[in-house]
């Protein structure tokens, strides 16, 4: 099991990811100017290919664990980086040759990004894969919609930046790109809503699976767990951020720029949540959906 | 192959020369007919445009080609106009010259709004006209073909087209950069002179939900209003009008600022509920104090911004004229070397079908001189054996000189009989070199 996860995922990260990065410099090339039919076709068909071999590694995943991938950062953010990359692939296939905008490119940066960051978390030969218990299947529930807010915050996060990009040239007077034009300021804001009201759902229902989990975790002997775990607490504040955001979209003073900025920091408490944690501040939580094993008698880690 | 054209343009000529020199369809399809009778032999296409009036004539030898003094005299007569004003104003070209030129016209590097896009489309007019009319034969139909597809190539490669040059239409893709859709939106014009005209008639593209006239005239409102299938309000509704609206164009002639910052911050905050506004001031002085656009959620462009736009475009085309012409260069000497090829496997191919006419009569003479019996049908039937068995033997040859002449290969442009196969060909049938229009007497021995 280790040798495979260790030999051929790496492998397969590799395939995907490098599949995405052809994909983004295809897009480069035609930003640059390539106007044959064909660099048109190549990032869909590129993304295509890489998104297919990604659903391919984490069926795999999933089958090799019967379980839905959830269970350490390293899954959760291949699953965000499919989910995105999906996102990514449907921008770039609803634009036409002559409607060409940067909104797909920018989408597949971040699942690029993603991706490469879950390829730097990937388990080593000798770790222990996390494996099932009687709240197992809850806590894969508890993971999925942490993801799905997770990438919904993403989204959220990429479409933003459009606006904000977009603001800034039309506020500054500048010409529109002539190749790749960003969304018009209506459309990222329509794309950013529509992110939004989905996300805050999600993440609500992952904090309150979570809720119920600690509840039911923290009754098992020997189980410490804090409140003021850095992962909850910034999970918390991503929560309430979201809970900022949707109220915000509907007040007439922060329509605009300043709702834009509130996402950004949206997906910095985000980032924080899933990697910051991890590596700076110690945590009991060891992923999104992550549970000590009753049977092994597990306590809080360290 | 010989090549020539000849004509004035926005550069050489005045406009009223310009104008004399005009042919309309009619006139056109007449003077295609007369340059035939005239220059019997030679492929011919008239390309008629606000900006240019050229002729393009391609023959197979020089003999057959006119000269550009020959068409200059036709184009006066033609045109009943004294040939000598306008000798001085004609541009000619010749041979590889001619596809140049008709590249960049294509490429409209030659147009008097560099970039533009009108030109393709009135090349692929003339060219049409001109094949209507059977004045085009295999030189005009790869030269004019492929430079359709030059000029397509040169504004994909070059963006040569993008980049609006007018101040209307910079500020409609200004609108497109803020709305996604239009259907939904309210158009304001305040004003009802000759520039808020201009610019709704290119805002109106848009299909926006709903257009409001505000002026002080409320009779020249109306009109416009009744143009564009309106609704006007009352000037002193303005605010209301600027509560609905999401694009504002304003163009009065007033000499203070209609709108200040305090009245438009106050609609913006407590009426507009923070929606998007763009407002394009194009009025000269401005009718928006321009601290406006510095409110959240509005976007404020006055005349100088969208010239600057303008000045911005014009700059990114002037920039790619370069590279546009890198492309006509290539393209040039691919075009020629395509032709070349092309025609010289033509006259291979005319040569061997020559070759076996002349051996199935030599034949079916002799056999015919030693069988004097034979009847009419018995004839006619040896003809026919003879024929069929000529053709299959020269099947072959001729499929394999055909794929080669759709071989395009530049490098061969020299040695137009390089290409493998036709040299092959000669070779194994004897056939001498071949020169475009050549046709083999069959009673010369071989």
């Amino acid at each position: 099991m280790d040798g495979w996860l260790d030999g051929i995922s790496r492998l397969t990260i590799l395939c995907f990811a490098g599949t995405y990065a052809l994909a983004l410099a295809s897009e480069l090339v035609r930003l640059r100017g390539g106007s044959k039919a064909w660099w048109h076709l190549l990032p869909g068909l590129l993304i295509g290919i890489g998104w297919l071999v990604q659903a391919a590694y984490l069926a795999n995943l999933a089958i090799q664990k019967r379980a839905v991938p959830l269970s350490s950062v390293f899954e959760s953010l291949l699953l965000l980086g499919w989910v995105l990359a999906a996102a990514a692939l449907w921008l770039e296939l609803r634009t036409s040759r002559s409607r060409a905008t940067l909104a797909g490119p920018l989408v597949l940066t971040l699942a690029l990004a993603v991706v490469t960051v879950a390829g730097t978390l990937a388990p080593r030969a000798g770790t222990q894969p996390g494996s099932g218990s009687e709240l197992a299947g809850w806590g894969m529930i508890h993971g999925m919609f942490q993801t799905l807010g997770a990438v919904g915050t993403s989204l959220a996060f990429a479409f933003a930046g459009m606006y904000l990009l977009q603001a800034r040239r039309l506020k500054r007077k500048q010409a529109a790109p002539l190749k790749f034009p960003l969304p018009s300021l209506e459309q990222s804001d329509r794309w950013h809503k529509t992110a939004i009201l989905a996300t805050f759902p999600l993440l609500t229902a992952g904090l309150l699976t979570g809720v119920a989990l600690v509840f039911a975790v923290q009754q098992r002997p020997g189980y410490l767990f804090r409140w003021s775990d850095p992962k909850i607490v910034s999970t918390l504040a991503l929560w309430a951020v979201s809970l900022g955001l949707l109220i915000a979209r509907y007040q007439p003073a922060w329509q605009g720029r300043r709702l834009m900025m509130l996402t950004v920091v949206a997906f910095g408490l985000l980032v924080f949540a899933v990697l910051g944690v991890g590596l700076i501040l110690p945590t009991a939580h060891s992923g999104l959906a992550a549970l000590p094993l009753p049977a092994q008698g597990a306590g809080a880690k360290p | 192959m010989k090549l020539v054209s000849l004509g004035v343009d926005h550069r050489t000529a005045p406009t009223t020369l310009r104008e004399a020199l005009a042919f309309d369809d009619p006139k056109r399809n007449q003077a295609l007919e007369e340059l035939a009778q005239s220059f019997p032999g030679c492929e011919r296409v008239i390309l008629s445009t606000c900006n240019r009036v050229e002729l393009y004539l391609a023959a197979d030898s020089e003999d057959t080609i006119p000269s550009a003094e020959a068409l200059g005299d036709w184009l006066a007569n033609f045109h009943n106009t004294p040939s000598e004003p306008m000798a001085g104003h004609l541009v000619s070209h010749h041979d590889e010259a001619v596809v140049g030129h008709l590249f960049r016209v294509a490429a409209s590097l030659e147009s008097l709004v560099l970039g533009e896009g009108q030109i393709l489309g009135q090349v692929r007019d003339a060219y049409r006209a001109a094949a209507d009319r059977k004045a085009v034969g295999p030189i005009f139909h790869a030269l004019f073909q492929q430079a359709l597809r030059v000029g397509k190539r040169v504004r994909e490669e070059t963006g040569m087209d993008q980049g609006k040059l007018s101040i209307a239409s910079v500020a409609v893709d200004v609108a497109r950069g803020v709305f996604d859709s239009f259907r939904d939106k309210t158009v304001l014009v305040i004003g009802a002179g000759k520039m808020a005209d201009l610019t709704l008639q290119h805002l109106a593209t848009l299909q926006p939900g709903q257009i409001v006239i505000v002026n002080r005239s409320q009779s020249r409102a109306d009109e416009m209003a009744r143009r564009w299938a309106g609704n006007t309000l009352p000037f002193d509704e303005l605010d209301r009008a600027l509560i609905q609206a999401d694009l504002v164009v304003s163009t009065t002639a007033a000499d203070q600022p209609i709108v200040d910052y305090n009245r438009y911050a106050r609609l913006q905050r407590k009426h507009r509920g923070g929606r998007l506004a763009l407002i394009l001031d194009i009025a000269i002085p401005r009718d928006f104090d321009p601290r406006i656009g510095d409110l959240e959620q509005v976007l404020l462009y006055n005349v100088d911004d969208l010239r600057g736009q303008v000045e911005q475009n014009l700059k990114h085309r002037t920039s790619q004229v370069e590279p546009a012409l890198a492309i006509i260069e290539d393209e040039t000497a691919s075009c020629l070397a395509d032709i070349r090829h092309q025609r010289h496997a033509g006259a291979l191919l005319r040569q061997l079908g020559d070759y076996g006419d002349s051996i199935a009569s030599q034949e079916l003479a002799r056999f015919f001189a030693s069988c004097p019996d034979l009847n009419e049908s018995q004839r006619k039937a040896a003809e026919l054996l003879v024929h069929r068995l000529k053709n299959q033997f020269l099947h072959q040859p001729r499929a394999a000189l055909r794929s080669a002449a759709t071989l395009a290969n530049p490098e061969l442009a020299p040695q137009p009989h390089a290409h493998p196969i036709l040299t092959a060909v000669k070779h194994l049938f004897g056939l001498g070199e071949a020169k475009a229009g050549d046709r083999l007497d069959p009673s010369k021995p071989r």
